[in-house]
């Protein structure tokens, strides 16, 4: 993780370094709290990366060791569903919640009734996957 | 140098217009700077692409054979990091003061006039109150700009334009003057244009505003300082024109 | 119905470079058809689902290209009247940047990226079905627009405040645009999460960040841009939403609000938006001239650099678009423009190392990446033009600008889209394009991308705004419009001979097999189609390009890692 952890704080940092040249030059308002936004966005991630990192201690992960053998990542990968109604669910749920802004705050309801569903469904796929 | 910068220079223009005002020379020595480097480099890496595609090409569908597999040539790659950054550098240095001089505007320039754009038309207010008005409603076609609303200016004067916008987003654009810039409300706009010709031309609105965008159109009349002396002259004090007669 | 990958540790093959089986162990139910469509949570299904859709709205917003070119074609022309040219010039801009290129690139990152670094699926399978009818219903919702009284969105692409405030623009068909454009936009950044998460969690063995294709390298970085860039644009429409239902007055000028503000979020959003359409390209471009050249790619560490350099130098100049406003500080932005030209040039003095002594072979796609190299490379030096505020006082806003951008679009994002699709068909279906039908597709567009867009340049130069519905015979513009017309038809033909290909090819086209290209990287190691988790076997990885050096072990890169 360490490498992603320096991608996303040399982002951080980079951005960081116009936000501060830029809001004192041009002492303008909006470009400098975007850039100063853009930069909290990634080096939010870059922390989070950081402490991935700190908790496997330093131990490296086969696809960050340059002569991992394929067997080194036996095991479970991780939850891939075959096939799930639930996204399209969700999805149909926030186009109506997309019309809801133009036609008219009924079609909250039909939205809500999709999402909530939809989300339900979703986590409780995610549980079943426990069996 | 400088002869060749201030001439026509139709390789750089096209068709287009080369400029009337004091700023012309200087932007035709910015057009000549980017063309000396543009020119060489795009034909360079032009030659290359089609000097490796047709030496190196594959000979049919028997030709098996498998190249050298290098990949890296650390002195060329820094060569071709470090020589674009000093182009680079030197474009902007040469555009650096040329932008400074467009956009300076002076305390007290010879000729003051506001400019406001509106859906679909132009007001033009003189100093004395006088106002020129006109729009789309008085073009029945897009070839018409017999009833255009016409800004008067005099040559070899430093005029003033404040940019204001009754609504939506304008912009304000003669294409000889190779300048423009936007009517944008609560953005106070001030620029200074000095024309070294007389003449006759047509200004127009290059951003969107709405359905006849296309017609938000005016004729702007570059004159003799007697002449334009002469015609404000005649003018009432806050009186109006309107372009193609009638009410406005 | 859960499926899980497991690796198990079989004997090594002899003989150094045998591959090491994996074992699937708990097979799931497929689903098959419209139920297949819906459902599947399978990168390849719904990186396919992508791009179906976005080349069909490639061709949707290249008919209303046609339609606004045939009103421009004399002067004073009365085949559309204002309304409708302004609507369709909106839509063909929303549209070919939000529906066609964006996605389309999304698709192939979907399908391409979990089978580069040798992962079973992207990381978050249901959640990149979501991103898709997002994306679907947004581009739904905003073409229903032309089917309300006021008609779609006219007010061009990038909306400019307080043209789009609801006494300007009145009626639906703005909403829809607004709506449609965040529902596309969370799409986006759905699938940005995704695709990073994926890379960052799920490479194979071996596979280090450096060792990862530069078309990964690509996607990863223009999703970086896409989580930077697509928030500050939804945020910008809610505001605009607000103005136009709440009598807020953040963009209205009435109540105390700046129109300028719109400008400064659109544009921080606007630029790093066009390097995401344009760099998935240029990962594509390198795949390709990489695997045709049969080289690898020619300074590998430099063009994860300059893309690096790409992305973030693309964050700092949103303002060159704002240059005649009169309220930007231009030495800044001005500086960092013309800087970001120098990552490009590498990465063009790289695309021609990989092609230097290579062994060329100038396939439909490698065809599409010599276009494009020709086409961005004259849309790269516009741009270093209009990236010095004295001319672009002159330029801005002209159909110099138009010819600038439709270069360096078409040639990115058009032609590394058509070159993907004839790379990358055969894995996709298991059959290969018609390389005549395609070789000819190439021309006839090629010619008509230059004959369209390199007068326009003219007439630019010449004063012809943007954006104007008509114009009149005394400018000086009509025989240049005309050559610009016919060109656009030219274009047309040209993608019908690749939509003719498409559809003949996918029942009756030549069997692929695993690698026709001979390629180098981990997509071309498994089945065409690949299986549903998409590996039976993986070679060690011991550099980008772990395939070739399985398949050609005496031909390794020179001084490798």
């Amino acid at each position: 993780m360490r490498f992603e952890y320096k991608l996303m704080m040399g982002a951080g940092v980079f951005l960081a370094t116009i936000c501060i040249i830029y809001g004192f030059w041009s002492q303008e308002a909006t470009g400098t709290v975007l850039l100063l936004f853009g930069c909290a966005a990634y080096v939010l991630v870059a922390v989070y990366l950081l402490m991935q990192w700190r908790r496997r201690q330093g131990v490296d992960r086969p696809e960050d060791r340059m002569d991992a053998e394929q067997s080194d990542g036996a095991g479970e990968v991780g939850f891939f569903p075959a096939a799930s109604i639930w996204p399209a669910a969700i999805g149909i749920g926030g186009i109506f919640a997309g019309v809801a802004l133009i036609y008219g705050t009924w079609y909250w309801v039909i939205a809500g009734v999709f999402i909530f569903g939809g989300v339900i469904g979703f986590t409780v796929e995610g549980e079943a996957r426990e069996e | 140098m400088s002869l060749i910068a201030s001439a026509p220079l139709p390789a750089t223009h096209w068709g287009g217009p080369s400029g009337i005002t004091t700023f012309a020379p200087e932007i035709n020595r910015v057009w000549w700077v980017t063309y000396l480097f543009a020119i060489p480099i795009g034909l360079i890496v032009i030659g290359l692409i089609t000097w490796a595609v047709i030496r190196w090409h594959r000979r049919g569908p028997d030709d098996n054979r498998r190249p050298r597999q290098f990949q890296y040539h650390i002195p060329l790659e820094a060569a071709y990091t470090i020589i674009p950054l000093v182009v680079v550098a030197v474009l902007f240095g040469f555009m650096y003061g040329v932008e400074n001089n467009i956009i300076h505007v002076k305390k007290n320039p010879d000729v003051k006039i506001t400019v406001q754009g509106f859906q679909w038309g132009w007001r033009f207010t003189y100093p004395n109150g006088h106002q020129e008005v006109g729009s789309v409603a008085a073009e029945p076609s897009i070839e018409d700009v017999q009833n255009l609303p016409i800004l008067r200016m005099p040559e070899h004067e430093t005029v003033q334009f404040t940019l204001q916008s009754d609504d939506v987003n304008h912009s304000f654009y003669v294409p000889e003057f190779l300048f423009k810039r936007d009517l944008i409300q609560r953005v106070h706009n001030v620029v200074d244009v000095n024309v070294t010709t007389t003449g006759n031309y047509i200004g127009e609105c290059t951003q969107l505003c709405g359905t006849y965008h296309a017609f938000m159109r005016f004729r702007l009349l570059v004159m003799t300082k007697s002449a334009y002396n002469t015609w404000y002259r005649s003018t009432k004090p806050n009186s109006i024109t309107c372009a193609g007669g009638g009410n406005c | 119905m859960s499926a899980t990958q497991e690796r198990l540790a079989p004997p090594r093959a002899a003989g150094g470079y045998g591959p090491e089986p994996l074992l699937e162990i708990i097979p799931s139910p497929r689903p098959r058809g419209l139920v297949k469509f819906i459902t599947s949570t399978d990168h390849k299904q719904i990186g396919l689902n992508y791009m179906v859709t976005a080349f069909a709205a490639f061709l949707v917003a290249g008919i209303m290209a046609e339609l606004m070119r045939t009103q421009l074609i004399v002067p004073d022309n009365h085949f559309l009247v204002a309304d409708t040219y302004n609507q369709l010039v909106t839509m063909h801009g929303t549209i070919m940047l939000f529906v066609f290129g964006g996605p389309f690139a999304f698709g192939l990152a979907n399908y391409i990226v979990p089978l580069q670094i040798g992962a079973p699926d992207m990381a978050f399978p249901r959640f990149n079905n979501l991103s898709y009818w997002l994306y679907l219903g947004g581009f739904v919702v905003m073409m229903f627009g032309f089917l309300t009284n006021n008609g779609a969105a006219d007010f061009g692409w990038f909306g400019y405040a307080p043209l789009t405030e609801a006494i300007h623009s009145p009626g639906p068909g703005a909403d829809m645009w607004v709506v449609g454009i965040a529902l596309t936009g969370f799409s986006g950044i759905f699938t940005a999460v995704n695709v990073i998460t994926t890379v960052f969690t799920l490479r194979a063995p071996g596979m280090v960040m450096f060792r990862m294709p530069i078309f990964t390298w690509n996607q990863l970085v223009t999703m970086f841009l896409v989580l930077l860039a697509f928030p500050v644009l939804t945020a910008a429409m809610a505001l605009l939403w607000c103005d136009r239902h709440l009598t807020t007055h953040f963009y209205a000028p009435s109540g105390g609000g700046q129109p300028i503000l719109w400008q400064n979020l659109f544009w921080f959003f606007g630029h790093p938006e066009v390097y995401i359409l344009a760099l998935p390209y240029f990962g594509v471009v390198t795949e390709v001239i990489s695997t045709m050249s049969k080289k690898p790619v020619f300074g590998y560490k430099g063009m994860v650099a300059a893309t690096l350099s790409i992305g973030g130098l693309s964050m700092g100049v949103w303002a060159h678009h704002m240059y005649t406003t009169g309220a930007v500080l231009l030495p800044f932005f001005a500086a960092l423009s013309l800087l970001i030209a120098v990552p490009t040039g590498i990465k063009f003095f790289n695309w021609i190392g990989t092609m230097w002594q290579g062994v060329i072979t100038l396939s439909t796609s490698m065809l599409f990446c010599l276009g494009f190299l020709g086409l961005f490379l004259l849309g790269g030096i516009t741009g270093v033009m209009l990236a010095e505020p004295p001319l672009d006082f002159q330029l801005h806003d002209t159909y110099f600008v138009i010819a600038h951008f439709h270069y360096v679009m078409i040639g990115a994002t058009a032609f590394g889209a058509f070159a993907a699709i004839y790379y990358w068909f055969p894995k996709f279906t298991g059959r290969m394009l018609d390389e005549r039908i395609g070789r000819i597709s190439f021309a006839i567009i090629f010619i008509g991308v230059n004959l369209t867009f390199f007068p326009q340049h003219d007439l630019g130069l010449r004063g012809m705004q943007r954006r104007i519905f008509t114009y009149s015979s005394f400018e000086g513009w009509n025989f240049l419009n005309l050559l610009s017309s016919i060109g656009a038809y030219l274009i047309g033909i040209g993608t019908l001979f690749t939509v003719i290909n498409l559809i003949m090819s996918v029942r009756q086209g030549r069997i692929a097999g695993d690698n026709p290209w001979d390629g180098q990287t981990l997509e071309w190691a498994t089945s065409s189609p690949p299986p549903e988790h998409n590996f039976e076997l993986l070679p060690p990885i011991r550099s980008e390009r772990p395939l070739w050096d399985a398949n050609h072990p005496d031909q390794l890169t020179e001084v490798g890692h």
